[in-house]
């Protein structure tokens, strides 16, 4: 028991919705209770109609190590920014490199880190890769300030010898672009004493789909419709039975996709940091 | 049909090709007919595998679901053609949906039975397994042709990458330890005697990130299977390409040109630093042609990445662009 990942650390999550009040900021919503029972969450799906929602369920190691609590929920937004991140993944022997991005991070984005998660961090350190942290990135910085941030923690990594497997799947949205990455740092490599292997062996997974609308029909929800690409969907995992109209992501990859007027431009880029 | 008759028809089907006449008897014996009407489901995609088919008479037709609610049709296939032969040594899911296009008798095999003649070491069981290889192998050269062509073909052998390195080159190293290895799925069920067998059968090697370990259109000299870190197997045209699969730890790699004389389909590139399992060409031909509990373990190695790597390579690819 002292080794189960358990997806019960809690549930966020940010919606722009068209329409609202202050369009371009998101509706957030972050708790620590389980999602499943939650009938808040389950009333306010009810009602929202987002363009863009970016969602995320935390799950931690069963022990002592980790926090729990509203700090540490995902996705985050500092007051103010136009970018929020969810992560999924972890940087094995985070509490190793933490004071040496500080050089990387911008103070003022520092001093907004609350919790103690590795996450919070990397949001930093990509919000500090933009010209204007708090301004709304066009898709190709935003896609590039995430490259830049990957490579300072690859030397970061680098300088403080640490080798180990450390997945870093990131999600990134602004509510019209988004950057969705399928990355790890030294894949295949694994503590001696790693008691969560199995678990740890495959490359941490990354879906989408996309379509003309995804709805539900016969009890299932698939993407439907061939009238052009107006949606998409990015899961770690593909949400249906039938994951025929699932693609994976490749891996070392990321997803650049951006709202048009038209519908969505999107392409997958290989990421060789 | 009598059981003669059977044998003779097992005799002209191409999966079978080169099985004696006492394994094709042996095979007759434990196989079921089954007939379809036209119109009649033989199996769903995503389906899990029972069985693999003959077909003897009539037609099939073979579709693949794709996103947005659509289907398209692969492929038809006729007398004498298999299917779900893949997922009968590997026990995994079937890749496409196939229907009858008309009255259709076919042969079929279930996993329980072909269970049954591996755990009795039958010599038809290891024949049958080296033949799905090799039309397996086929088919995965077929689909990395049409995913190349996609790139924009060139001529054979101009991949872009740089030649590969023979294995006599590499940085040997000692062997991983075996706790790990068996912790790996590839490995969980395997006795652990075989496992040791097939461990010992190659020496370990360490590579840096970006090493060619097989170059596409080149002669293949070695197998290789990944202990740790990544290896990618790639398709390249100038500055295109399509990463058909990511060999990480337990899966093999530059086994196509060994199981079937051609040159390598693609090139093999380390993404990660890896230590690898080195098997040279006569080690593989050791294995792979053997009758021994180590070659039982191989061939399975080899044939459940066989079937990863066809469906990888069959579901639609994503070209990666490498502005990043």
């Amino acid at each position: 028991m002292m080794n189960t990942f358990l997806n019960l650390a809690g549930f966020g999550m940010a919606a722009w919705q068209p329409g609202s009040i202050r369009a371009d900021e998101p509706f957030v919503y972050r708790t620590t209770s389980l999602p499943d029972f939650d009938p808040n969450l389950n009333a306010l799906a009810q009602k929202l109609e987002p363009t863009c929602l970016l969602a995320h369920v935390r799950g931690v190691t069963h022990g002592n190590r980790e926090g729990v609590g509203p700090a540490n929920l995902h996705p985050f937004r500092f007051p103010g920014a136009k970018v929020a991140l969810a992560h999924n993944g972890h940087l094995r022997e985070f509490p190793r490199m933490r004071y040496d991005l500080v050089a990387h991070v911008a103070p003022e984005l520092a001093e907004r880190i609350q919790g103690t998660t590795d996450s919070e961090w990397i949001y930093a350190l990509v919000l500090s890769m933009l010209d204007d942290p708090y301004g709304a990135p066009e898709l190709d910085e935003l896609t590039h300030a995430t490259a830049c941030a990957l490579r300072v923690l690859r030397d970061v990594r680098e300088r403080r010898g640490i080798d180990t497997s450390s997945p870093v799947n990131l999600f990134l949205t602004t509510g019209e672009a988004l950057v969705a990455t399928r990355f790890s740092f030294d894949y295949g490599w694994y503590p001696a004493d790693n008691m969560m292997l199995e678990t740890d062996l495959p490359y941490v997974s990354l879906w989408y789909t996309v379509g003309g609308r995804y709805e539900g029909s016969d009890g299932e929800s698939r993407m439907v419709g061939d009238d052009g690409e107006h949606s998409l969907l990015i899961a770690s995992e593909p949400l249906t039975v039938d994951i025929s109209t699932w693609l994976e992501v490749p891996e070392y990859s990321v997803i650049a996709a951006r709202r048009t007027p038209d519908g969505l431009d999107y392409e997958m880029l290989d990421l060789d940091v | 049909m009598s059981d003669p008759e059977w044998v003779a028809f097992l005799g002209t089907v191409p999966l079978l090709e080169g099985l004696s006449e006492a394994e094709l008897a042996e095979l007759a014996h434990i196989m079921r007919p089954r007939t379809l009407a036209e119109g009649e489901v033989l199996w769903h995609e995503g389906q899990h595998a029972r069985s693999m088919v003959l077909i003897v008479d009539g037609n099939v037709s073979v579709a693949k679901r794709l996103p947005g609610d659509r289907a398209v049709e692969v492929a038809g296939l006729g007398p004498r053609e298999a299917l779900g032969e893949i997922p009968l040594v590997d026990g995994g899911e079937h890749s496409a949906t196939v229907r009858a296009t008309e009255a259709t008798t076919v042969l079929a095999l279930s996993r329980p039975d072909f269970a049954a003649l591996v755990s009795r070491r039958h010599p038809s069981a290891f024949a049958l397994k080296r033949r799905v290889a090799t039309v397996a192998t086929q088919r995965l050269r077929q689909t990395f042709g049409s995913l190349a062509a996609s790139l924009g073909e060139e001529a054979c052998g101009d991949s872009g990458a740089a030649p590969g390195q023979t294995p006599e080159k590499l940085e040997l190293c000692g062997p991983p330890d075996s706790a790990y290895i068996r912790r790996m799925a590839t490995f969980r069920d395997v006795d652990a005697l075989a496992l040791w067998g097939f461990l010992t059968a190659g020496r370990y090697a360490f590579c840096p990130r970006g090493h060619v370990l097989a170059a596409e259109g080149a002669s293949p000299s070695a197998c290789y299977l990944t202990i740790n870190g990544a290896v990618e197997k790639v398709l390249i045209r100038g500055d295109r390409r399509i990463r058909v699969e990511l060999a990480g730890p337990g899966q093999t790699f530059g086994y196509e040109g060994l199981i079937d004389g051609l040159n390598s389909p693609v090139t093999a590139i380390t993404r990660e630093r890896s230590l690898l399992l080195v098997l040279t060409e006569e080690s593989f031909a050791r294995l792979f042609g053997g009758d021994t509990d180590v070659s039982h373990v191989f061939l399975d190695v080899i044939n459940r990445n066989l079937a990863a790597s066809l469906r990888q390579a069959m579901r639609p690819q994503a070209r990666l662009a490498v502005r990043a």
